[in-house]
């Protein structure tokens, strides 16, 4: 076996994954904020949450919320708008205290990245001790905290930061790995959303155990492609190599109904949100588009999908929702129900460059 | 419905009517293209409701009728038969499928009923002119590239042809802008054009017709009214809706008093514009142009990659104004050179305002460009 690469099992993974990344970030700027609910993002009518700080999260304020439903739930919320540049110049920083660890990165986001330091763990004793001390170093550096989970792969990393969240670390050894994803319940599972945890219960699937309990074939046969994933996680593995030069070619998102839907009124109700929580995670990415695709999956699970490019990228969730107007105009009513909707965003590119391109204007309105 | 036509004859009617039908629709007859056979005769008609394309051939009509089969199967069938072939087309009746043969292949398509086909009722249409091919091309090259695919400005979607009142007498102009940059191109008003009302013709429509200018057809007989439009090119016949809005008072964002005059080779310039503006990957690029007397500097600079810059002197440039630095997005500058046969004048006012550019060769074609902040 010499020359190959080690087995998957001795695998050193770290995922760290900022605090309140935007929020902080913002009070970590203008001591007046601290310890206050903040929200990044803008409080008109159809503003959305970008991130909340963790004393804003005690009032249920999320991320991707509708900025009038954060207020409702905590009126005295402050709204700051987001700085991007500054958020990435911070994510430039943190990055850079990564790279002084191992070269395999696999940045998610402006907040958040996978570390493969399976090569340099023996310089420093153990992957833990090289978690600890990117922990300390951005403390030290950015003045903001970081939550760090400690795995032999992917799947297990990522939710080993969010057990000790917010600051705080947490390791999965290999000989715990199936024995921590037992115990877990399936919507913690990075990977399976409301509508499939709603199926999933509805097959008295709860837990990690619960899913365990299934063989291959029958996962494919009710959950197709994402079957073998399903099948690894539950015993705790997961291959997927941190891919330091993985380039995103699209951001999507989309939900399964609850019921089937029929008329374009319901679609824009659906779409509304989808496309907010979309234009959440471009701007998380410090990335916009010029493709805006809708899909459509019926309840017979036929899937269409419509796809336009725009002469301008994106520069808000209302764009994104006009752009898609056609479709719905020629794909409602729908005879056949409609059992889900998605919207991605494709032909990307860095939101700095697009943003006020300074391109004047000929005919002003 | 029967009959025989030859292989390259309806493969060329295909190619010009399969791209009109719908691929993708949602009602589903519009994928299909309207095939009827009588004396000799087969009449070829595709339509998405917007346009409606109708081509005449000759095919040998064993049993005259009609039917309706999908367009870009049909299309790729014909297309894939071995040159030379005879392409034998027979349809039994109501829900017979439609079967080809020709030689050894031999397919069957399902039909759709004829009467459930979309007629497009052209209306009356009082305006008739024929105009010569080339000018028609030369009106649209000139233009398309400007034209808007910003839906929520659905009248910037299509080339606004009208008949202008200019002090030296009535011209037919081509007009189309994305809000950023405008093409403006005049010929002499065809006989009959003369109180034609002014239309936005939809940019489908003008991508479908450009197509046919290319078939040999010297003349082309346009009827017109103020929802229609039509185009007759020898044996097919277009017939489009026309974009129901008003186009914006162009002439106010045409510069007059323009006076900082450059003039550039358009090789070196348009070769220099693509040369600094490969350090971007923005699709937005910025040049930024440095004039000075005789002395023309392009540059670019991406935060991520680094910046270029390129300078032309008096080989290529002629400038003597005071010297003005201004910045365009390069695909604006390339589209618009394109257009260009030698020589490129640009006409500065400052590096906020609009920006006029002409051919020195082609007086006829006039552009505006917009300016980026840089």
């Amino acid at each position: 076996m010499t020359g190959l690469s080690p087995a998957p099992e001795l695998r050193r993974i770290l995922h760290i994954d900022m605090d309140a990344f935007y929020a902080s970030v913002e009070q970590r700027d203008d001591p007046a904020l601290r310890g206050r609910p903040v929200a990044v993002g803008h409080a008109r009518a159809r503003g959305v949450v970008a991130a909340a700080s963790y004393e804003a999260r005690r009032y249920g304020v999320r991320s991707a919320m509708p900025s009038a439903v954060a207020s409702r739930r905590c009126p005295e919320l402050v709204f700051v708008p987001p700085r991007f540049d500054v958020y990435r110049a911070v994510s430039g920083q943190i990055h850079e205290i990564f790279s002084r660890y191992t070269p395999l990165i696999q940045p998610l986001s402006l907040d958040e990245a996978y570390l493969d330091v399976t090569e340099t763990v023996s310089q420093y004793g153990s992957a833990t001790v090289i978690a600890e001390r990117i922990r300390a170093e951005i403390h030290r550096e950015t003045g903001l905290t970081a939550s760090a989970g400690v795995s032999y792969n992917r799947f297990l990393a990522k939710l080993a930061s969010d057990q000790n969240k917010p600051d705080g670390i947490f390791v999965v050894p290999p000989q715990r790995g199936a024995a921590f994803v037992a115990a877990l319940p399936i919507e913690r599972f990075h990977g399976i959303g409301p509508a499939r945890a709603a199926r999933m219960h509805a097959l008295g699937i709860r837990t990690g155990a619960d899913l365990r309990g299934w063989d291959i074939e029958t996962l494919r046969r009710h959950f197709g492609k994402a079957a073998a994933f399903y099948y690894g996680v539950s015993r705790g593995i997961d291959e997927r190599p941190v891919e330091p030069h993985r380039v995103r070619k699209s951001i999507g998102t989309e939900t399964t109904l609850a019921r089937d839907l029929h008329t374009e009124m319901d679609a824009r109700t659906v779409l509304e949100p989808l496309a907010a929580k979309l234009w959440e995670s471009c701007h998380r990415r410090g990335l916009t588009g010029r493709t805006v695709t809708l899909k459509v999956k019926y309840a017979d699970f036929r899937i269409v999908t419509r796809a336009r490019s725009l002469p301008e990228p994106v520069t808000g969730a209302e764009e994104i929702l006009i752009a898609m107007t056609p479709f719905l105009k020629a794909l409602f009513p729908a005879r056949e129900g409609v059992r889900l909707l998605g919207v991605t965003l494709s032909a990307l590119l860095s939101l700095e460059g697009a943003h006020g391109s300074g391109q004047l204007a000929l005919f002003e309105s | 419905m029967k009959f025989k036509a030859d292989r390259a004859t309806l493969l060329r009617a295909l190619a010009h009517i399969q791209s009109v039908a719908e691929k993708r629709n949602t009602i589903p007859i519009l994928a299909n293209v309207l095939l009827s056979a009588e004396d000799g005769l087969l009449r070829l008609t595709a339509t998405d409701m917007e346009i409606a394309v109708v081509e005449n051939i000759a095919a040998e009509t064993a049993r005259p009728g009609a039917t309706t089969a999908p367009a870009a199967v049909l299309y790729d069938i014909v297309r894939k038969l071995p040159d030379g072939s005879v392409v034998e087309l027979d349809h039994a009746g109501t829900d017979a499928p439609l079967t080809l043969r020709a030689g050894k292949y031999a397919t069957s398509l399902n039909v759709l009923p004829v009467d459930d086909f979309p007629s497009m009722v052209a209306g009356d249409l009082p305006f008739a002119f024929t105009i010569a091919a080339s000018v028609l091309r030369g009106l649209i090259d000139r233009t398309r590239f400007a034209i808007s695919t910003e839906e929520t400005r659905y009248y910037l979607n299509g080339i606004y042809l009208h008949v202008a009142d200019l002090e030296t007498g009535p011209m037919l102009r081509a007009v189309a802008t994305d809000g950023h940059r405008l093409a403006r191109v005049e010929a002499d008003v065809p006989v009959g054009a003369e109180g034609m009302p002014g239309v936005i013709i939809p940019r489908k429509t003008i991508h479908e017709l450009r197509k046919l200018l290319d078939e040999g057809s010297t003349d082309i007989e346009v009827n017109v009214s103020d929802t229609r439009i039509q185009f007759r090119c020898g044996p097919i016949l277009l017939t489009s809706k026309l974009i129901d809005g008003t186009f914006p008072e162009y002439e106010r964002v045409i510069p007059k008093g323009n006076d900082r005059i450059l003039r550039v080779g358009k090789r070196d310039f348009a070769d220099a514009v693509g040369r600094v503006a490969a350090i971007s990957q923005e699709r937005s690029r910025p040049v930024k142009l440095s004039v000075m007397p005789n002395l023309l500097t392009l540059s670019a600079v991406s935060p991520d990659q680094g910046m270029a810059k390129e300078e032309l002197d008096e080989n290529s440039v002629a400038y003597d104004a005071a010297p003005i630095e201004i910045g365009f997005q390069a695909r604006y500058l390339n589209d618009i050179t394109d257009q260009i046969e030698t020589e490129v004048e640009f006409a500065f006012a400052d590096n906020a305002a609009p920006t006029l550019v002409r051919d020195t060769n082609t007086p006829s074609a006039l552009y505006v460009l917009m300016p980026m902040r840089v």
